[in-house]
C-alpha cells in the first residue's frame, strides 16, 4: 500500500512540475520584452530561471558561403534584459554547435551590457576583442553583424548597438570599421 | 682545354655585361599633350638631383649623375614637345626638350622620393586670351602669367595605400602584409594616372610608415583632392574567402558632424560670402546637398572600378557594398575603398604578390576612375 502511494504520489507531483513547466513555456515566443528591465521580475520570475531555458536565434558565419547563418539554442533567462543579452553573446562567444563559425576570439569576454532609454545597448568587451581579431574588413564586419543581428533579432526592441571594448568607443574594431558609430541590423546578410 | 676556356670566358663577360646593365641607373623619358598644357615626364630607378631652366624655347633639365644612366625614351605624343636631346658632362646630363615656340611658362613637381619628375607647360597666349582682366594695352608682365598658372594648377586625386608601418594589416599564410601590397599597388595605379589624365597624384604614404586614419583625411582635404581611393587587401575569418569588392560610406549622423566640418574648411571661401539672415539655413542646405551629392558620386565611382575589376582582374566579383569604414569618414570629396582581394586566402595570397596581379588590380582602378571622370 505505501509503494502504490508513494508511486501515485510521484507520478502527481511529476505531472504537477510538467504542467507548471508547460504552463511557464506557453507564456508564448516573446520576442518583445518592455525596455524597462524590471518588467521580467515584475511577472514573478526569480530564483527558477536559472534552470529555465528559452529558444533563441544565433548567427554564425559559414565556410560555405559569405552569408550569415541561424541557429537557434536553448539559452538560460535571465533576469534582466542585460542579463538576457550578455547571455546570448556568451553563447555566440562560446561558438557554434553546429559546425558554422564565430569571428568572434574566443577569450572575448563582456564586462557589461548597458541600454538606454531609446531602445540603444552598449555592449563593453574585453580587450581580446580587438587585441585577438582576425584582421580584415571583412572578417570585422561579420563579427560586428554576427552579433548585433543576434541581439537585434531577438529583441526587437533594441535600434541600435554600440561596440565599446574595454569601456570606450574604439577608432575602429581592428583597422577597419568605425566603432564610434551606432550599429543597426543587417538583415540582408542573412540567409537560410 | 683553351678553346673551351675561351667560350666560357666569353659567355661570363656576356653575362656580366646584362647583369651590368640591368643594374644600371635608368631614365625613361616621355611627353604627353593635354587639352591645356603639355607634360613631359623623367621617370628614374634612382632618385634624381637636378635644376631646370628655360631658355627661349628650350627647357633644359640637368641631372646630376655620377654614373652613366641607361636612357629610354618613348615615342613621344605631343605636338608642342619637338625633341628632347641629351649629353653626358663629367658628373652629370643635361636634357635639352625642344619646345614648338617659346611663349610658354612651365612647372613641375617631383615625387617623395625623386624619382619622377613632372614637368607641365602651358603656352603664354592661351592665358590672354582667356583671361579678362587685363586690359590690352598692357605690357606683358611675368608676375601676372605665374599667378595665372597658379590658379590653373593641377587637380589632386589622393590614392591611400591601407595601413603600414607597426600597423601591418591582414598577413598570409605565406607571411605576405598587406601594408606591402596595398603601397605596391598603389605605386603602380599613380604611374598609370600621371601618365594618362591631367591630374596629379598625392599618395597618403610612399613609404612604410605609420598615417593615423585621420591623417589620410585630412591630406585629402589638404590638397582639396577630386576623389579618395583607399586601397586593401581583405581577410576573413574564413579561409575560402575570395574575390574583389568596392565599398562607399555608409553614412550617419556622427560622420556628418565630422563631414560638414571639412566640407565647410574646404569651401570656406564660398562659405563665407554667404550673407544675410538665412545665411545659416542656405549653408545647411548646400552641406546637404554636397553631401548626398558625395555619397551619390561615390556610388558611381565604386560601380564604375567595380565594374573593370571583373572584367580585368579575374577575382570573384563580390560587389559594390557600404560599410561605415574610418578612412572614409570625414574626406570631403567623393571616396571608395578597395578589397583588392583576399590575403587570408593562400592562392589569391600569391596571386597579390605578382606585378601581373598588381597591374590588372591597378588598371582596372585606373580605368574606372577614368570613366567616372569624363
Amino acid at each position: 500500500m505505501e509503494y502504490k502511494k508513494l508511486i501515485l504520489l510521484s507520478v502527481l507531483f511529476g505531472l504537477l512540475i510538467i504542467l507548471l513547466v508547460l504552463f511557464f513555456m506557453g507564456q508564448g515566443k516573446e520576442k518583445t520584452p518592455e525596455i524597462a528591465s524590471s518588467d521580467l521580475l515584475d511577472k514573478g520570475i526569480s530564483g527558477q530561471q536559472e534552470m529555465e531555458t528559452k529558444p533563441f536565434v544565433l548567427f554564425f558565419l559559414s565556410e560555405e558561403d559569405s552569408w550569415l547563418h541561424k541557429e537557434e539554442r536553448e539559452i538560460s533567462i535571465g533576469t534582466t534584459l542585460e542579463h538576457q543579452i550578455e547571455r546570448i553573446i556568451e553563447e555566440l562567444i562560446r561558438g557554434s554547435e553546429k559546425g558554422l563559425l564565430s569571428p568572434i576570439p574566443t577569450e572575448t569576454k563582456i564586462r557589461g551590457i548597458y541600454i538606454t532609454k531609446k531602445g540603444v545597448v552598449y555592449v563593453d568587451f574585453s580587450p581580446e576583442f580587438q587585441k585577438d581579431h582576425s584582421s580584415g574588413s571583412s572578417a570585422e564586419i561579420s563579427s560586428i553583424f554576427s552579433i548585433v543581428n543576434s541581439i537585434a533579432y531577438n529583441f526587437q526592441s533594441i535600434k541600435k548597438v554600440f561596440i565599446l571594448i574595454n569601456g570606450t568607443e574604439q577608432e575602429t574594431l581592428a583597422g577597419h570599421i568605425d566603432l564610434r558609430r551606432p550599429f543597426l541590423p543587417r538583415y540582408e546578410l542573412i540567409v537560410d | 682545354m683553351k678553346k673551351e676556356w675561351l667560350v666560357f670566358f666569353v659567355c661570363f663577360l656576356f653575362i656580366q655585361g646584362l647583369l651590368f646593365s640591368q643594374k644600371m641607373p635608368s631614365i625613361e623619358l616621355g611627353a604627353k599633350d593635354y587639352p591645356d598644357f603639355s607634360r613631359v615626364f623623367l621617370e628614374s630607378s634612382n632618385p634624381l638631383s637636378l635644376s631646370i631652366e628655360k631658355s627661349n624655347s628650350y627647357i633644359m633639365v640637368r641631372v646630376r649623375a655620377d654614373h652613366p644612366f641607361l636612357i629610354n625614351k618613348q615615342a613621344f605624343q605631343s605636338s608642342r614637345v619637338k625633341s628632347v636631346e641629351w649629353g653626358r658632362g663629367s658628373d652629370y646630363y643635361i636634357f635639352t626638350i625642344k619646345l614648338d615656340n617659346k611663349d610658354f611658362v612651365h612647372q613641375h613637381s617631383i615625387s617623395q622620393d625623386s624619382s619622377v619628375v613632372l614637368i607641365d607647360i602651358r603656352p603664354l597666349s592661351m592665358d590672354y586670351e582667356n583671361n579678362n582682366d587685363i586690359p590690352n594695352n598692357t605690357p606683358p608682365d611675368s608676375n601676372i602669367s605665374t599667378s595665372i598658372s597658379r590658379e590653373q594648377e593641377l587637380k589632386t586625386i589622393v590614392i591611400d595605400p591601407g595601413h603600414g608601418g607597426l600597423e601591418t594589416g591582414a598577413e598570409g599564410r605565406f607571411g605576405t602584409n598587406e601594408k606591402t601590397i596595398t603601397l605596391e599597388i598603389a605605386l603602380k595605379l599613380k604611374k598609370i594616372i600621371e601618365r594618362n589624365l591631367p591630374y596629379r597624384v598625392q599618395l597618403t604614404r610612399e613609404e612604410d610608415v605609420d598615417v593615423s586614419l585621420d591623417r589620410r583625411a585630412a591630406i585629402a582635404n589638404n590638397y582639396k583632392a577630386l576623389v579618395f581611393i583607399s586601397i586593401h587587401a581583405n581577410g576573413s575569418y574564413r579561409k575560402m574567402a575570395h574575390g574583389s569588392e568596392t565599398f562607399f560610406m555608409s553614412l550617419n549622423a556622427t560622420d556628418e558632424e565630422i563631414r560638414k566640418l571639412a566640407y565647410m574648411e574646404n569651401n570656406s571661401t564660398e562659405l563665407d560670402s554667404i550673407k544675410g539672415d538665412n545665411a545659416d539655413d542656405i549653408k545647411l542646405i548646400l552641406w546637404d546637398m554636397a553631401q548626398s551629392s558625395y555619397i551619390r558620386q561615390s556610388s558611381i565611382l565604386a560601380e564604375k572600378i567595380q565594374t573593370k575589376l571583373n572584367s580585368l582582374s579575374g577575382t570573384l566579383n563580390r560587389g559594390v557594398k557600404q560599410a561605415p569604414f574610418k578612412v572614409l569618414t570625414g574626406v570631403a570629396c567623393p571616396a571608395v575603398l578597395v578589397e583588392t582581394a583576399f590575403i587570408s586566402n593562400p592562392e589569391e595570397e600569391k596571386k597579390l604578390t605578382t606585378n601581373e596581379f598588381q597591374n590588372s588590380i591597378a588598371r582596372a582602378i585606373y580605368l574606372g576612375l577614368a570613366e567616372f571622370l569624363e
